[in-house]
């Protein structure tokens, strides 16, 4: 179709212009995208917003694209167009001229209504975008930054820098630095409480051994560091010594110890590539090939370091105490006598536990022995014994009862085989000379009877020195000595193996030799522990469930013997009178034991 | 050629880094056992939070690239899927730096405000992702401002028109010109049309009182009634695209804040470990 276009103009002087521009188009589309050849650049109109098309009867017809027009006021009537007819299409009128030359369609175009006020009306009550509201990133950001900056990080650090501000933080209601706490801390320094300083003495320091060490006086390293040569070791094998590089706090009540295996058998694996002299065997699972236990056994007779022994555990070991005591005559079934009447003994009645529930308190004469082995002398006096482990006592003590019962007023039936006298009367010398007499030689015939006969021989190797010169006969005992921790490198609580019977580890009913090694084996452990990962129907075995990694801490162990306290002496051939030690020797071999 | 999205540029570049960043970060948090446990406080935690600290610093760092035009250190998609994905890994290597254990304090502090930046930064690619489809489903060849304009026209013939109609038509129409809002407030531009709206009551009223009228006012109240009809739609897509920017601007409000609120409690985080080191 052919079409002549007069674009009509008007000036600011409102003076009319008109261009006219001719096309050939096969429709006219109308809008104010560029392809439209009728284009109308105002936003009130739609990109394509209706056509024009010149119809086969010759009529030109409007149709609506995506905008509306009214055709002489009627709206969005498309149809016929005729000459005249007013077209509104937004802001614009089109007006349908007659036809000329051999133009289809002569189209006037003008726009009418300009954009102007009525806009703003709708703006003002227009609010988009949320910049346009009380929001705001800035001052969000800003008051939540500086909010946590002075919470968190400001505060607590002002109250943990001066003694004086850490002494406020401490009494203030909530602690400044409570927000820094990565966690509870262990049991043991829950007491500690808030006082960050306790521990974190330097800001931005790690944790000093020392801060440790204030408190933990008495904790050793792995090894003694007595030697030189130890120290060299040490140094080589732990090149870092900080306390916090294996006790990290705040880990809960249980978090500060490490209990992986790992930390033995990293290196106890094969500990001749760390230290190439050393007499440990290598180790890396319980189950597996842990070395036989090393007894450590008490020698009598011999006092420091020397008087115990290391062997490796075997059927072989015979334990040397200087006591005799066949455990199956105590236990038999049928009982022993008493003087309460016959007695069937059990394991309690001798070995009582000690009050950490670990091991047992010593067994002693007065306690555990006394009661059945009297040590009376006189059978006509059941209220006098002979005290217990001193020859010299028994000696002194036999002695002076039988002069005071020879010499005294009213003598007592004992002494009626030195001659009865009457009540009151005065002894003449050579009487009390004869009488003095007779108590040294029935002292010694008693003694002789106490010792060789009757009572000491029964548990004590006895042997008799003859009197020489003016010395009188005498007894040596052999020195006793009782071990009494015989694993002293590892920790055995028996109060968590109460649910097993004594004798499944200790079978000593049929022992006959108080030499029987009644310690249990390896294999006897393993009979229910497992190593370090979680096995079947076992306990774990880790390194860690025996043996502890520090020297002097509760779990390393209890040494044979703590240095510095009493030890077991040898008797002298004397009998020794008035040696404190001879007793602890007899009763109490391992009073050392005492952690 | 397909619109390529953020997250598929150059073939999922920055994805594969992630991904190669959370692998190694699993790896090295799986591997590396200390005597002490899996935490922050063990080499490999000291290295697992420095690597997160620097990835925030740089994610944050994105804030003030994106208005740098002049920059040259690649484009600005290239740089905003990094910081989708990266940010994302994040998520992992923060994680793991924890060693699983939260408390309340500070630490926890800044992990779970760093949680809170990097989903809402989620829902920012959502939206992104999503909205500006539904944007120009909604308007269009248009533009809110010729959507106003529209309205102004409309208005303009509304009013010709009411001037003879009877009192509470045209006050009715007034009301609509002088009173109908778009957008508002926070709340108002995010829920989009609000229920009393006084075009729907004209349009409504003129509708109700179509049989009170003969011959031109009959004609007047059809037109006027058109009229409404057409300001409703247009309004519901301007109301629809306020609420749609919007959405779209919304998230960012949660997004910034929390990444300062998070840059300090990153910093108290770390002097405070160090201060009681």
């Amino acid at each position: 179709m052919k079409i002549l276009l007069i674009t009509q103009t008007r000036n600011k002087k409102g003076q009319a212009a008109r261009t006219e521009q001719p096309l050939v188009v096969d429709v006219l589309r109308i809008g104010r995208g560029t392809d439209c050849k009728l284009y109308l650049p105002d936003p009130r109109v739609a990109l394509h917003h209706a056509q024009i098309r010149h119809g086969a009867d010759g009529s030109n017809y409007i149709e609506a694209e995506a905008g509306s027009f009214s055709v002489d006021g009627s709206l969005n009537r498309p149809g016929k167009l005729l000459p005249d007819q007013r077209i509104l299409l937004g802001p614009y009128e089109l007006v349908i001229l007659p036809l000329q030359q051999d133009y289809d369609l002569v189209l006037s175009v003008e726009l009418l209504d300009p954009l102007r006020e009525g806009v703003e009306e709708v703006r003002s009550n227009v609010q988009a975008g949320l910049q346009t509201t009380w929001l705001s990133k800035r001052l969000f950001s800003w008051t939540a930054a500086m909010l946590i900056l002075a919470a968190f990080l400001v505060w607590p650090v002002m109250h943990a820098t001066t003694d004086e501000n850490r002494g406020a933080a401490l009494k203030a209601d909530v602690a400044p630095d409570a927000s820094w706490d990565v966690g509870p801390l262990a049991s043991a320094h829950a007491s500690f409480g808030r006082d960050c300083h306790k521990c974190h003495q330097l800001p931005f320091i790690q944790v000093k051994n020392q801060a440790c060490e204030d408190c933990h006086k008495t904790i050793g390293w792995h090894f003694p560091l007595k030697t030189a040569e130890a120290r060299a070791i040490h140094a080589a094998v732990f090149p870092e010594t900080r306390c916090a590089s294996c006790h990290r706090d705040h880990k809960g009540q249980n978090g500060l110890v490490r209990t992986d295996a790992t930390l033995c058998t990293d290196c106890h694996r094969d500990l001749k590539t760390r230290h190439a002299k050393t007499g440990i065997p290598d180790i890396g699972e319980f189950t597996r090939d842990h070395p036989p236990f090393m007894l450590s056994m008490l020698q009598p007779g011999r006092s420091g370091d020397a008087a115990i022994v290391r062997v490796p555990q075997d059927t072989k070991v015979r334990e040397n105490s200087g006591l005799k005591f066949p455990h199956e005559t105590h236990l038999s079934k049928k009982g022993v006598r008493s003087p309460a009447g016959t007695v069937t003994l059990e394991c309690a009645n001798c070995h009582v536990r000690d009050e950490a529930g670990i091991r047992f308190k010593p067994v002693t004469m007065k306690d555990h022995c006394q009661q059945c082995h009297s040590l009376e002398f006189e059978p006509k006096v059941t209220t006098r014994q002979v005290p217990h482990g001193n020859v010299a006592d028994v000696q002194t003590t036999l002695n002076e009862f039988y002069a005071q019962a020879a010499l005294a007023d009213t003598p007592i039936d004992v002494v009626v085989e030195a001659g009865i006298r009457r009540p009151g009367e005065r002894l003449a010398e050579t009487k009390r000379q004869a009488a003095l007499t007779w108590a040294a030689d029935k002292a010694d015939r008693i003694a002789h009877d106490l010792f060789e006969v009757r009572v000491c021989f029964l548990c004590h190797q006895i042997t008799a020195v003859p009197a020489v010169d003016n010395r009188p006969a005498t007894w040596q005992v052999a020195p006793v000595a009782i071990t009494r921790h015989w694993l002293p490198k590892s920790r055995f609580p028996h109060s968590q193996h109460d649910t097993f019977e004594c004798a499944k580890c200790h079978q000593v009913s049929a022992s006959k030799s108080s030499a029987d090694v009644a310690i249990p084996d390896l294999k006897k452990c393993r009979e229910c522990h497992g190593g370090n990962q979680p096995t079947r129907d076992k306990a774990r075995g880790t390194c860690e469930t025996c043996h502890g990694f520090h020297t002097g801490s509760h779990k390393a162990g209890v040494p044979a013997i703590v240095p510095g306290s009493t030890r077991p002496r040898p008797q002298t051939s004397q009998g020794n009178a008035a040696n404190p030690a001879t007793q602890v020797s007899a009763d109490a071999p391992s009073g050392g034991a005492a952690k | 050629m397909r619109h390529r999205t953020i997250l598929e540029y150059k073939h999922y570049r920055y994805l594969k880094l992630a991904a190669l960043v959370v692998i190694a970060s699993i790896i090295g948090f799986a591997v590396h056992a200390s005597p002490v446990g899996r935490y922050g406080g063990t080499p490999m935690g000291y290295a697992l939070g420095t690597v997160g600290a620097l990835l925030i610093l740089w994610l944050m760092w994105f804030g003030i690239r994106k208005r740098r035009y002049r920059a040259s250190s690649g484009n600005i998609q290239g740089w905003l899927s990094g910081h989708v994905y990266l940010g994302a890994a994040l998520i992992v290597i923060a994680t793991l730096h924890t060693g699983f254990q939260v408390g309340w304090n500070v630490h926890t502090l800044a992990y779970v405000l760093m949680l809170l930046v990097i989903f809402s930064g989620f829902y920012g690619l959502y939206a992104y992702l999503r909205v500006p489809h539904l944007m120009t489903e909604n308007l269009g060849e248009d533009t809110l401002d010729g959507i106003i304009l529209k309205i102004a026209d409309i208005d303009r013939e509304a009013r010709r028109l009411a001037v003879g109609m009877p009192d509470n038509i045209n006050l009715a129409i007034q009301d609509s010109l002088q009173r109908t809002r778009i957008g508002g407030g926070v709340f108002a531009q995010l829920s989009g049309p609000p229920r009393k709206c006084p075009t729907d009551r004209a349009a409504s009223l003129i509708q109700a009182s179509v049989r009170e009228f003969k011959g031109e006012e009959a004609r007047a109240n059809k037109d006027l009634y058109g009229l409404m009809l057409r300001k409703q739609k247009l309004l519901e897509r301007a109301r629809i695209d306020v609420r749609y920017k919007a959405i779209l601007d919304f998230w960012l409000y949660l997004h910034v804040p929390l990444s300062l609120a998070l840059l300090a409690a990153l910093t108290a985080h770390i002097i405070a470990v160090f201060f009681y080191w």
